[in-house]
């Protein structure tokens, strides 16, 4: 890895934002987190990001609203949801919608960073 | 015009019932004033009517002859089978005949006997006109003194077949003078007098006698209750004389003293003359009314007080508490005012009060409230109206020494087979010019009531509680995510943590902010847990101040995710310095977590474009707080909006509905309304008020923005 990868995390919850911060920092990774979808597409650009994690269920544009705006964008970004919702049709459409991988919470950080890496190693 | 129209069918009590033949009426009526005197018999000679002439002229009153026969009556002196059978046959007959009279000595009376027959020709009873024949009065002498009032007399129909028994014991005991061993056992007489039951009485004795009561009333009453006091002794001389002797025409006569509504008054006593009826007795009273009505009248009020009392359908004591009232007196004179404090520090007082002050009477309603036998168990010191209650005789003290007029207080009492009731307890006392002597308590048993009102109560809660556990259901994705939120939290923080530490470098200042993070995030899935809790659990419902913007807060808690996972734009809107309102917060909670729940379905529902919820809490009129909620939904059918707050009515698919009926329920519990609308800008809105809480108490209500 030429640099540490930068996550793009963003989740309506204060607490699960921080802790996945702090565990990204932990594993030497960068991040970048963000309260609401619109904020992370306003600071979106192809390229910024090597990976998203991103919830669901949020104020505002949700996590599949997301996952659709990055197609339309043609963003190859990996996407990982970590979500609370446990409907089967939340994750179908997730999937559909382009997601890399769909966790649900509580998540345990092995399977995160396995994940993680799978993806990183998509995008380089 | 008497002779050519037919008789009543029906004569009863020796008085014609006009019925709805009001013709023959009046002329009963003649017959009633005729100086000459009329008896109607049927074809057998059984007597149908006896005029008050008859009544003067044999001495027995109509009561005692009506359904008689005649020749029982006269002894057969005239009406042999023979002279009977001509008479039916020819149709008339007249002359003299000697009868004997009810006071024993015969009259020749002249009479005139007209058979009248129905359309068939066949007899249909037989009027005989009588007139005294004075030479022959004169040679048996003149009749009792009481003679000349006979027309005036009160007559009685007495049945004594349950007083055999008190009879035989007093003649057993009584050794010859009865008299003076009635008045020395008034016990004796009084259980005969009671037991001696009024079968029948005329209009003269209903009006002497009777008090306000009718003659309905008075019929298979004792004797005891309508016979004046001071009379007693003498009317039981005369049952005692009447019903030990054989025969019926011995008529007992006494001298009656009977106080201060009959001048000359004396009462006869006679057996049935039908030997199949021995225990029936008549008595018949003759004197002049006292022209001086007073002590009649405040007899007869004083006894009308007594049947109001008695009758009354409310459990009633008169009490004296006189000795109370003294000892208040004395307690005044020594300076005492604080009267609560000293019987506090006394009680010994309220115990030897309870003993002194004493029960005069009860009605049959008290009787029957604490299940006494009679009056006789209740009527004792009023120590037994406390023993379920002790303070209230406290209270009930201070009332009567502070001077006021009523005292009423819910308590128990104990039936006088030791089980408690609970009653409304009210004291009236008395105040100067009244009666010292006559405190009233009255009861109103309240048991039943309150048992329903406790059960509606339960069942409510338990209706409330059903449909808040069903609510929580279907908020079940909602909450869960909210709970899941802490814990991922907590997770994520708590394995970073131990990847620090399974580093050399770790960094101890940030595994202690981790592990502060993970405090604080489970604190607060407790407090989600909490809540959760708090809206599923069944909890008796109560009453505190609260404000009902934070109610909403709360409320919003459960359904927040639900309203933002399905995009709906939520405003709220608190006026500044709401009265606060009395409630049950869960149950408050419950009725806007419904409402809530109710505008999220309605926009999912109608899939438009526009989706928003609007709340606002603002003051309503007459002090009461109001919570509005109104939703971008295609709003309410006009023919629902009737029946939308009616249990199990649902335009939901798969929904039961009862959230609604359970919202009116509680709102209506708080003394609040609720109602449903559409709004003219679209959408439905309902609207629920509750009585502020005066600002008095306001501060209570806590958080009120200031």
């Amino acid at each position: 890895m030429p640099h540490p990868p930068l996550i793009a995390v963003i989740d309506d919850d204060d607490a699960m934002r921080d802790a996945l911060s702090e565990l990204l920092g932990v594993l030497a990774m960068g991040c970048r987190t963000f309260a609401r979808a619109e904020a992370f597409l306003a600071s979106y650009a192809p390229g910024a990001f090597d990976c998203l994690v991103t919830d669901l269920r949020m104020p505002g544009m949700s996590g599949l609203g997301l996952l659709q705006e990055l197609r339309r964008r043609d963003a190859s970004l990996p996407v990982i949801v970590v979500t609370s919702s446990t409907e089967p049709e939340c994750r179908t459409q997730a999937v559909e919608h382009g997601a890399f991988a769909y966790l649900t919470k509580p998540v345990s950080d092995e399977v995160l960073i396995r994940h993680l890496k799978a993806a990183l190693a998509r995008t380089q | 015009m008497f002779h050519e129209q037919a008789l009543p069918d029906r004569v009863e009590n020796g008085r014609p019932s006009g019925g709805s033949g009001e013709p023959a009426a009046v002329d009963i009526g003649l017959a009633e004033l005729a100086s000459e005197s009329i008896i109607v018999c049927d074809p057998e000679g059984v007597v149908r009517y006896w005029n008050p002439a008859a009544e003067a002229l044999y001495g027995w009153p109509a009561l005692a002859t009506i359904g008689r026969r005649m020749d029982e009556l006269f002894a057969g002196h005239d009406l042999h089978a023979e002279h009977w059978r001509l008479l039916l046959q020819e149709g008339r007959w007249r002359g003299p005949v000697r009868r004997r009279t009810a006071a024993g000595p015969p009259v020749t009376v002249s009479i005139r006997q007209t058979v009248r027959y129905d359309a068939a020709g066949v007899p249909h009873d037989v009027v005989e006109y009588g007139r005294g024949c004075q030479l022959a009065v004169a040679h048996d002498g003149m009749p009792e003194r009481a003679e000349p009032y006979r027309a005036t007399a009160a007559c009685w129909e007495l049945d004594i077949s349950e007083a055999r028994a008190s009879i035989e014991e007093i003649v057993a005991l009584a050794e010859g003078d009865i008299i003076a061993h009635l008045k020395q056992n008034p016990d004796r007489l009084e259980r005969l007098l009671s037991r001696s039951r009024i079968v029948n009485l005329n209009d003269k004795a209903v009006r002497l006698f009777g008090g306000n009561a009718g003659r309905e009333t008075i019929i298979a009453r004792p004797i005891l209750d309508y016979w004046p006091d001071e009379c007693r002794p003498v009317l039981g001389e005369v049952l005692l004389a009447v019903s030990t002797r054989s025969g019926w025409q011995i008529a007992q006569t006494r001298a009656l003293n009977a106080g201060g509504f009959l001048q000359g008054a004396s009462v006869a006593g006679w057996r049935s003359l039908d030997g199949t009826r021995a225990d029936t007795i008549y008595l018949m009273v003759n004197g002049v009314a006292s022209d001086d009505r007073s002590a009649w009248e405040l007899h007869a009020s004083e006894d009308r007080y007594r049947k109001l009392i008695h009758h009354m359908p409310t459990a009633l004591w008169q009490i004296d508490a006189r000795a109370a009232g003294e000892v208040f007196d004395r307690l005044r004179s020594e300076g005492v005012t604080d009267i609560a404090g000293f019987l506090e520090a006394h009680p010994e007082l309220v115990e030897l009060a309870k003993d002194v002050v004493r029960v005069t009477e009860v009605n049959r309603e008290a009787v029957s409230l604490l299940r006494g036998r009679s009056a006789a168990d209740l009527i004792r010191p009023v120590r037994y109206l406390f023993a379920a209650t002790p303070k209230l005789a406290n209270r009930v003290m201070a009332a009567h020494f502070e001077g006021r007029r009523n005292f009423v207080e819910q308590a128990k009492v104990f039936t006088l087979d030791g089980q408690a009731r609970d009653v409304v307890f009210s004291v009236t006392y008395p105040a100067p010019p009244e009666q010292l002597d006559t405190t009233f308590i009255t009861m109103l048993d309240v048991t039943e009531r309150l048992h329903t009102e406790a059960q509606l109560q339960r069942l409510e809660a338990d209706h409330a509680h059903a449909a808040r556990i069903s609510t929580l259901g279907e908020l079940a994705t909602s909450i869960a995510h909210e709970v899941r939120q802490p814990l991922a939290a907590i997770v994520t923080n708590a394995e970073t943590s131990l990847r620090w530490l399974s580093r050399d470098d770790f960094d101890i200042a940030k595994i202690r902010q981790l592990t502060s993070r993970i405090v604080s995030s489970a604190h607060r899935a407790n407090d989600i847990i909490q809540r959760i809790r708090s809206l599923a659990a069944r909890q008796p419902p109560e009453r505190v101040p609260l404000d009902l913007a934070d109610v909403a807060e709360e409320a919003l808690f459960f359904v927040r995710h639900d309203i933002e996972f399905k995009k709906i734009t939520l405003s709220i809107n608190a006026a500044r310095g709401l009265p606060g309102v009395l409630g049950d917060r869960v149950q408050l909670q419950q009725v806007i977590v419904n409402l809530l729940v109710n505008s999220v379905q309605a926009i999912v529902q109608a899939g438009r474009p526009a989706r928003r919820i609007w709340v606002s809490i603002d003051a309503a009129e007459g002090g009461m707080v109001s919570f509005s909620i109104r939703d971008s939904g295609p709003g309410i059918a006009d023919a629902d909006l009737d029946r939308i707050f009616e249990s199990f009515f649902t335009t939901k698919e798969g929904g039961v509905g009862i959230g609604l009926a359970v919202c009116q329920s509680i709102v209506r519990a708080h003394g609040g309304s609720i109602g449903a609308s559409n709004h003219a800008g679209g959408g439905a809105h309902f609207r629920f008020a509750l009585p502020g809480l005066p600002s008095s108490t306001e501060g209570a209500a806590g958080s009120i923005a200031p």
